[in-house]
């Protein structure tokens, strides 16, 4: 089991009612710790985290990063203590 | 599909219909695409080197096949132009109601050219035209001009809708833009300018003609299957409250922010959240453009329990701030108040002035002063009297917006035309060199956020067609990270969503340049294909749609060489005023001043700046020495004609 952070932003922290969470998962993926954030926070989060059709990781209109700022994917391994930020994909205007 | 091209002569004051036959939408597409080609035969016979200020200049208006047809993809249209400010090519797309109400009149094109001898505004009412007296809207500013119209012309056939200029356009500073209904602002390279040389203050219009659509059961299936795509994806309802917003958390966790003229990546203060946005100011909701099934737009009315800064603007109404109008102010200027950011979107939008460039100039002066470069006699010798330029000052900031608009003093003549004339003015006015502290690409000014981790964004900046350009070569493949749409767009490489290299950075610039023209012809906003650009392809998915409205069913391969084809248009009227390869080039502090915080720092464009080009002009098929374009590239996709025009100017590549 390791432990997994979560921080929030803009729509996912309406969805949350939370800035942030912990979870503590058993397989260290990012597809297992969506599936423990779509548990925990219901069908409106995993409608945001999760792509229907494919059931991967929703792209559209997203932005799931690591500590150093990159996108993770939903097969990347995730470390102990690690913190994966959820934000919202937009720009312009 | 055929349309009305109103043309009017402001100096003789003809006013002429003409059919666009459909063998001009078989080729352009529509709007942008259009307009494009409207500008360039034109200046077949017009010196293309004409000041921009000047009679010879031709101001169009048009819009696309898709706009006002109930698509539900929102609307835009475009004006487009010889920029006043960058000397270039120029163009500007902008939404709200305008322009489907043309397409209500008989007309769906306006090309302006000549000056009329007095302030006129033009009057369109379905099929009727005239050109008015406009003595008493001069000196007003865009909001009351609208108001003014629309007392004036009454309910009837439907409501006055506007285009207008505020004073300065007509004081033809080069960054005055025009604005739409007094709400929605075609701000980029100085449309309100190139009105105000032609002494036209608005374009008023009323209609209540249909809509010619060829395929009306294929449009309604389409419009459907769009709204349903549109309701499936719950990352849209938080686009229906916070609009474009949203990006301000994401830009502040991964340091994409303009902060105090770029020397930082990062809000400062907390305030300036989307989160503290809804929470204090979301009060009401309205349809983005009438034709819009995401409608991200939002008014707001400041009562002064906001904030303290707010109990100064109590009553102020006006639409909430996009992304970048919040990135020049909390960005730019460093505002640390929501109310503050709102009232500056608004002034700036009631004085018909980019606050992209205006922004960019002010933080340039202040970046001065705060190293101390000038002093504050040299302040004073700017406006006339001592000014503070303290950042975030919003005495200050107004200061210097009012002396752009009114150019009654030295900083509104200097950097009227924004950041990189302004810079350069001033430099040699000082006999000093502060070219380092301004920042553009490609002579346009810079657009509110941080690039030199982004190469695409940068290789963007360097060559778009109007310069430093947000709208065209967006680099959302790069910026979000997509490997899954570089893979679908380049074969399975991935290579494209990499920040880390060079690689399939400048192919990315070309061929969501070919995308996004595609959009900007068809007349819709580019929000819903940002939201999932594989789902909304416009060569593919909104290809169906175009072909529903106006008969022309084309393959996507076709499409994107329409897209091509639009986009080699803007390069060649660059071509034919002398723009080459060092043309396509950004500022020193993007191209060598390393970035200090954010998720990346040490990134400065220098890196991969010139693969990224190299990459950009090979897959282009243009020549990496000169950067010019090659007869073979321009045969391609269908422009003989005017790869014929560039060798007998010397602008094509040898």
């Amino acid at each position: 089991m390791i432990t997994v952070h979560a921080k929030f932003h803009s729509h996912f922290k309406e969805l949350a009612s939370a800035d942030e969470d912990s979870f503590l998962i058993e397989i260290p993926t990012v597809s297992e710790f969506a599936k423990c954030i779509c548990d925990k926070y219901g069908a409106r989060m995993r409608a945001m985290l999760i792509d229907p059709k494919t059931d991967e990781l929703n792209e559209r209109g997203t932005m799931f990063v690591n500590e150093k700022g990159m996108r993770v994917s939903a097969e990347d391994i995730l470390e102990d203590g690690e913190t994966i930020t959820f934000l919202v994909g937009i720009a312009g205007g | 599909m055929e349309s009305r091209l109103l043309r009017v002569d402001l100096t003789t004051g003809e006013l002429k219909s003409e059919v666009i036959p459909h063998s001009i939408f078989e080729r352009w597409i529509g709007g942008s695409g259009i307009n494009n080609w409207i500008m360039w035969e034109h200046f077949l016979t017009h010196d293309i080197n004409c000041d921009p200020r000047g009679p010879d200049n031709i101001f169009v208006f048009g819009v696309g096949p898709l706009a006002g047809t109930g698509a539900g993809s929102g609307i835009k249209g475009r004006i487009t132009f010889k920029s006043p400010c960058y000397n270039m090519f120029g163009d500007s797309a902008g939404g709200g109601k305008f322009p489907y109400m043309l397409r209500f009149t008989a007309f769906e094109y306006i090309a302006i050219t000549g000056k009329s001898p007095k302030p006129v505004y033009l009057r369109i009412c379905n099929n009727e035209v005239s050109l008015e007296d406009a003595s008493h809207l001069w000196g007003k500013d865009t909001l009351q001009t609208h108001t003014m119209l629309r007392e004036e012309l009454g309910t009837y056939p439907s409501k006055v809708h506007t285009l207008s200029i505020s004073q300065a356009g007509e004081n033809q500073v080069g960054i005055a833009s025009v604005v739409s209904d007094a709400l929605r602002i075609h701000a980029r390279c100085g449309g309100g300018a190139v009105m105000g040389s032609k002494n036209l203050k608005a374009i008023a219009v009323q209609g209540n003609g249909g809509l010619p659509i060829a395929m009306p059961d294929e449009m309604l299936a389409w419009s459907d299957d769009f709204r349903q795509k549109i309701d499936s994806n719950e990352a849209v309802y938080g686009f229906k409250r916070r609009g474009t917003l949203g990006a301000v958390e994401m830009y502040q966790h991964i340091g994409s922010h303009f902060w105090r003229n770029n020397q930082g990546n990062m809000f400062r203060g907390g305030e300036i959240t989307s989160d503290n946005w809804v929470n204090k100011y979301h009060k009401y909701s309205e349809v983005c453009s009438s034709d819009c099934f995401i409608a991200c737009d939002a008014k707001y009315k400041i009562d002064g329990t906001e904030s303290e800064a707010a109990k100064k603007y109590i009553g102020e109404s006006f639409r909430r701030p996009e992304y970048l109008t919040t990135g020049s102010a909390a960005g730019a200027l460093d505002v640390r108040d929501w109310a503050e950011v709102a009232h500056w979107g608004k002034i700036t939008n009631d004085y018909g002035i980019d606050n992209q460039d205006l922004s960019c100039a002010i933080s340039f002066l202040m970046e001065l002063k705060q190293r101390k470069l000038i002093s504050d006699q040299d302040v004073a010798e700017l406006f006339g009297h001592e000014q503070s330029l303290e950042w975030g000052n919003m005495d200050d900031i107004e200061a210097c917006l009012h002396s752009i608009v009114f150019q009654k003093d030295l900083f509104g003549k200097l950097f009227g035309d924004g950041p990189y004339l302004g810079a350069i003015r001033y430099s040699e006015l000082k006999g000093q060199n502060f070219m380092k502290y301004a920042t553009y690409g490609k002579g346009g000014a810079s657009f509110t956020e941080e690039m030199r981790p982004f190469p695409t964004w940068m290789n963007n900046m360097a060559v778009a067609s109007r310069g430093a350009d947000h709208l065209k070569g967006i680099g959302l493949i790069e910026k979000f990270q997509r490997k899954d749409l570089s893979k679908i767009y380049f074969d399975g490489r991935t290579e494209a969503a990499d920040l880390t290299v060079p690689t399939l950075k400048g192919a990315s610039t070309a061929l969501i340049e070919n995308q996004v023209a595609l959009l900007n012809s068809y007349g819709v906003c580019l929000f819903h294909w940002m939201l999932d650009p594989s789902g909304y392809t416009p060569q593919d998915y909104y290809g169906k749609a175009y072909a529903a409205a106006t008969g022309i069913d084309r393959t996507p391969d076709e499409l994107m060489l329409d897209g091509a084809r639009i986009c080699n248009l803007e390069k060649a009227f660059n071509s034919r005023i002398g723009m080459r390869r060092e043309h396509d080039t950004v500022c020193e502090r993007w191209m060598w001043e390393p970035t200090e915080e954010g998720m990346y720092p040490g990134s400065v464009a220098a890196d991969m700046f010139n693969p990224v080009l190299d990459e950009y002009y090979e897959w282009r098929g243009w020549d990496k020495e000169s950067g010019l374009q090659t007869r073979k590239s321009l045969e391609a996709c269908g422009l003989d004609d005017v790869a014929e025009v560039l060798a007998q100017e010397g602008s094509l590549a040898k």
